[in-house]
């Protein structure tokens, strides 16, 4: 509803922001437009492309789904944490060598909801059958997309 | 002969990891909604709630004085301040040539634009919106091209006197093609129909416009793939001189044709803009990229083909009805021109010819679409041809190669006036068969299995501005481009087509090295600003950005090292001829110890010290490349399906395409693309659809009910390659960013045939949905309903 706001409060890839919003601000649009994290991307605005998927407390989500109050008090984790000092991710880098992006749009919420899936435990074969299927990506054919979550995976469980 | 490259490839040809991919794996692109300009506010679109209606009134005064709102643009308001959009592509006799930024009299379809909410956030701006009261009296909609057609139709412009909007025989006198379709002993017709579809980037469209009005600039950041051609329209509408207007492609998350316009509703953002002197952003929602991006790919088509005892193709024929929209975008009719230009594909026919009609619904308008025209004339052929081979017992395979025509009968013009100009059609078909056999599964499972074959001639490089004209496409068809090897040794490769997931910051830059003979990260690939950026008519559609664009690079890059080696001969008192480049250094061949780094070469010749006579300083060179010729890639594709008969269900369980593009620059890059359009030619084939009622509603306006393929439908995809160059591009590439889409529909369809054989004469709609195979199989094959 217009006008009403709260006080939110959360920690993004280790940095804690406080931010006062109206209470019907969507998570996605609280990251990108008021905390200025703009590699989560948003293309559906309902919950099907999956381009907006962060880890919230861990768990990969569809930040457009949230609130930003629901998210009160939480550790968020976005595509802007996972490179350290220069050097990609395994699975960012995986994605570079399988050319596993084009636009490279959709591909933040595919990245974060498959090291937050790796993360709670699932299986390759679950990551590749159901977690990428919840995903749209209208330029590459998914085709090494799998490829690369295939050539990550070794290592994504290692860690 | 194609003009090759001048120095031995060692860049082209080779799977280079893409050199931008960092910044989009870390989120530190900039898309369009990523710029944030102070002083910015937000817009939303106010538009149509009906398909057809009278505007009695837009009353604005329930937005009262809400501080939040700064303006708000009524459609009387736009449409004075603004002039008609011009269409591009207009065909002879074409009654509709421009069409208003706003309409102020009749609304033609759901989502039309009618003005603009401008508020400090984007959800102030729609709050407003919401309180405007549009009055209007609805009027009967044309919501299907048939319908536009019967006596008692609703009229888009009652002053016609009819829907139809073009009106114009393809190919082959229809008299010709009707008596030889009398005289041969076999005739296979059939009644298609391709299905409306809507592009869809993940990325929806959007801008940010900033007006200067201390120098009267207008800067507009737009999701688009035609920076230049969005730049004049918009100067054009808002009355502005060209140079006075820049436009920036920032990052750009896909297009697919969808960004190939620039629309209305950009216009009035940028009329916006001017209007309140400070930067307004507006982002298209993904409900609003199903009402007011531009859809295609609707056609009917009454189709014949003609053959004798043989199986030798005596005619084809074909009366296409389009579905225009509400009006004809800038490329109007173009996709309906293309779906019979091309209907011939790869074979050889004694005559071929056809009706181009296109008519007016009230529906969202149709443009550009990756495939353009050609996925319709694969469709509608390839189903012919598979039906024709069903006729007299000849297996698919054969039946296309006894009428294809052959390596050697080329250059070929076919009776659409196309040239074709050089490959192995047979050689594609042949392997594709084989691959399809390989490995393929043998399951007993129940399900129906069959397999499919779709061949077809893609037309590429767009294009010979000659070409273009002959068409009446008003932009000319060349490319330029400047490449300037720096004092440092590094190079600027500066182009006017730009890259929204193509890669081209890749493959220009080895086609670029490769000519220079410096490593690929010496080479920088600068695009999409209109402000530094050559001009470029067409902009990247039409796959045409590395044959057409990546020619001239070939040759811009060609004539640099040729000066480059000049004035480098000259100081080392040889002849260029023995010279040799290695790593950063020129040197006399066999004498290590005359190089000189390429850095201190080049350093001179901006000095201009130590110059060979008569040559002038600086490492510079501009090329405009506009192509002999059309340049025909060309594939056959092959499926392998399972049919569950009591779901109608279909899984592709094998997938393979046989391709040539002519020199591949980057093998990794093409088997992308080909990867990501047979995705979206499987999603035209099984899922993807449109829908409209009959009164012009759109049904499909979610990602929930309009599916597009997941990971879970798309099989991985086997692809060959072999390499026919192209004889009008330097470097011998040929364009193939559309192949992919234009095939699956036909491949699937043929093996939905093969496989239950049944209902072969009613596979002529797509998309081939569980309910419709369903309905097909009830149909012929009987059981519980």
């Amino acid at each position: 509803m217009k006008g009403e706001t709260r006080l939110v409060s959360v920690t993004v890839n280790g940095r804690r922001h406080e931010a006062e919003t109206e209470v019907r601000t969507l998570l996605s649009d609280f990251l990108r437009s008021e905390l200025g994290y703009t590699g989560t991307h948003v293309g559906c605005e309902h919950g099907v492309c999956g381009a907006c998927t962060v880890l919230l407390d861990g768990a990969a989500v569809r930040s457009c789904l949230l609130l930003a109050p629901q998210a009160d008090g939480a550790e968020i984790t976005t595509i802007e944490a996972l490179a350290s000092e220069g050097d990609l991710h395994p699975l960012q880098e995986a994605f570079h060598r399988e050319h596993g992006l084009q636009c490279g749009f959709c591909t933040p919420g595919i990245v974060m909801a498959v090291l937050g899936e790796s993360e709670a435990g699932r299986d390759l074969d679950e990551v590749v059958d159901d977690v990428l299927a919840g995903h749209l990506c209208r330029c590459t054919g998914y085709v090494n997309i799998r490829a690369a979550v295939r050539r990550a995976w070794p290592e994504l469980t290692r860690r | 002969m194609s003009e090759t490259l001048a120095r031995p490839a060692t860049l082209v040809g080779s799977r280079v990891p893409r050199v931008n991919d960092r910044k989009l794996l870390t989120g530190a692109c900039r898309f369009v909604d990523d710029i944030d300009l102070p002083g910015m506010v937000h817009a939303t679109v106010l538009r149509s709630p009906v398909a057809h209606g009278r505007l009695r009134s837009v009353d604005v005064s329930p937005v009262g004085d809400d501080p939040d709102v700064l303006l708000v643009l009524t459609p009387q308001e736009v449409a004075e301040a603004t002039r008609p959009i011009p269409c591009v592509w207009v065909m002879p006799g074409q009654r509709q040539t421009s069409y208003p930024v706003a309409p102020i009299d009749v609304t033609r379809y759901v989502g039309e634009p009618l003005g603009l909410v401008v508020a400090t956030s984007r959800a102030g701006a729609e709050d407003a919106r919401d309180l405007i009261v549009i009055a209007v009296d609805e009027l009967p909609a044309v919501g299907a091209p048939e319908a536009a057609l019967g006596e008692e139709a609703p009229l888009l412009h009652p002053d016609w006197g009819t829907n139809v909007v073009v009106d114009i025989p393809r190919g082959d006198p229809g008299e010709v093609v009707t008596a030889a379709v009398d005289g041969s002993p076999h005739l296979v017709s059939m009644r298609f129909r391709i299905q409306r579809l809507s592009g869809n980037p993940v990325e929806t469209r959007g801008l940010v416009a900033h007006w200067d009005s201390r120098t009267q600039e207008l800067t507009v950041w737009l999701a688009t793939q035609v920076p230049h051609h969005a730049r004049d329209h918009l100067a054009e509408t808002l009355g502005l001189p060209f140079d006075a207007v820049r436009v920036v492609a920032p990052d750009v998350g896909g297009g697919f044709g969808t960004k190939d316009h620039l629309y209305p509703d950009e216009i009035i953002v940028c009329l916006a803009a001017m209007r309140l002197d400070r930067p307004v952003k507006w982002i298209e929602d993904r409900n609003e990229s199903f009402l007011a991006s531009v859809q295609s790919r609707e056609q009917i088509h009454e189709a014949r083909l003609a053959f004798a005892d043989d199986g030798r193709f005596v005619a084809l024929h074909t009366d296409l009805l389009g579905d225009i929209g509400a009006h004809p975008s800038n490329v109007g009719a173009g996709p309906a021109f293309v779906a019979t230009g091309m209907l011939e594909g790869p074979y050889k026919f004694d005559s071929a010819g056809g009706r181009l009609r296109c008519v007016l619904t009230n529906k969202t308008p149709t443009g550009a679409y990756r495939g353009f025209g050609m996925q319709q004339a694969a469709w509608v052929r390839e189903r012919l041809v598979d039906e024709a081979a069903r006729k007299l017992a000849i297996d698919p395979a054969e039946i296309r190669r006894r009428n294809m025509i052959r390596a050697d009968e080329l250059p070929y013009t076919t009776h659409h006036f196309q040239n074709y100009d050089s490959g192995d059609y047979v050689g594609a078909l042949d392997r594709a068969a084989e691959l399809i056999r390989t490995d393929a599964p043998h399951h007993e499972d129940g399900r129906r299995r069959g397999i499919g074959l779709s061949s077809y001639i893609e037309f590429t490089g767009l294009g010979p501005s000659r070409v273009q004209q002959l068409v009446n496409f008003r932009l000319g068809g060349y490319e330029t481009a400047v490449v300037r090897m720096e004092s440092d040794g590094t190079a600027t490769v500066l182009t006017g087509v730009c890259s929204h997931g193509q890669g081209l910051e890749t493959s220009l830059a080895q086609v670029a090295a490769d000519q220079l003979g410096i490593p690929l990260e010496d080479v920088t690939v600068v695009f999409g600003d209109t402000a530094t950026a050559p001009y470029s008519s067409t902009g990247t559609i039409a796959s045409r950005s590395m044959a057409v664009g990546g020619g001239a690079v070939v040759r811009a890059a060609g004539r640099v090292q040729e000066k480059l080696m000049r004035a480098a001969a000259h100081m080392l008192e040889a002849s260029p001829e023995d010279l040799e480049m290695q790593g950063r250094t020129i040197g006399v061949r066999g004498v290590p110890s005359s190089g000189i780094p390429v850095r201190e070469l080049a350093e001179k010749v901006w000095l201009g010290w130590d110059l060979p006579e008569g040559m002038a300083p600086g490492l510079e060179e501009r090329e405009l490349h506009d192509p002999a010729d059309i340049s025909y890639s060309y594939a056959t594709h092959a499926a392998a399906i399972a049919v569950d008969l009591e779901t109608g269900e279909i899984e592709i369980e094998r997938y393979v395409v046989a391709h040539d593009c002519g020199v591949i620059v980057n093998p990794m890059i093409v088997d992308g693309q080909i990867h990501g359009g047979v995705a979206q030619g499987l999603g035209g084939a099984l899922l993807e659809d449109m829908v409209y009622d009959p009164e012009g509603n759109p049904l499909t306006t979610t990602f929930m009910d309009y599916l597009l393929p997941s990971s879970g439908e798309v099989p991985d995809v086997v692809v060959e390659h072999t390499e026919v160059p192209s004889p009008f591009i330097p470097g011998g590439m040929k364009g193939m960013g559309e192949g992919g889409t234009i095939a699956p529909a036909a491949a699937i369809g043929n093996a939905l045939a093969d496989a239950v054989p049944e209902i072969a004469d009613l596979v002529t709609e797509t998309p081939l949905s569980p309910s419709r195979v369903w309905t097909w199989i009830r149909q012929r094959l009987g059981g519980e309903s």
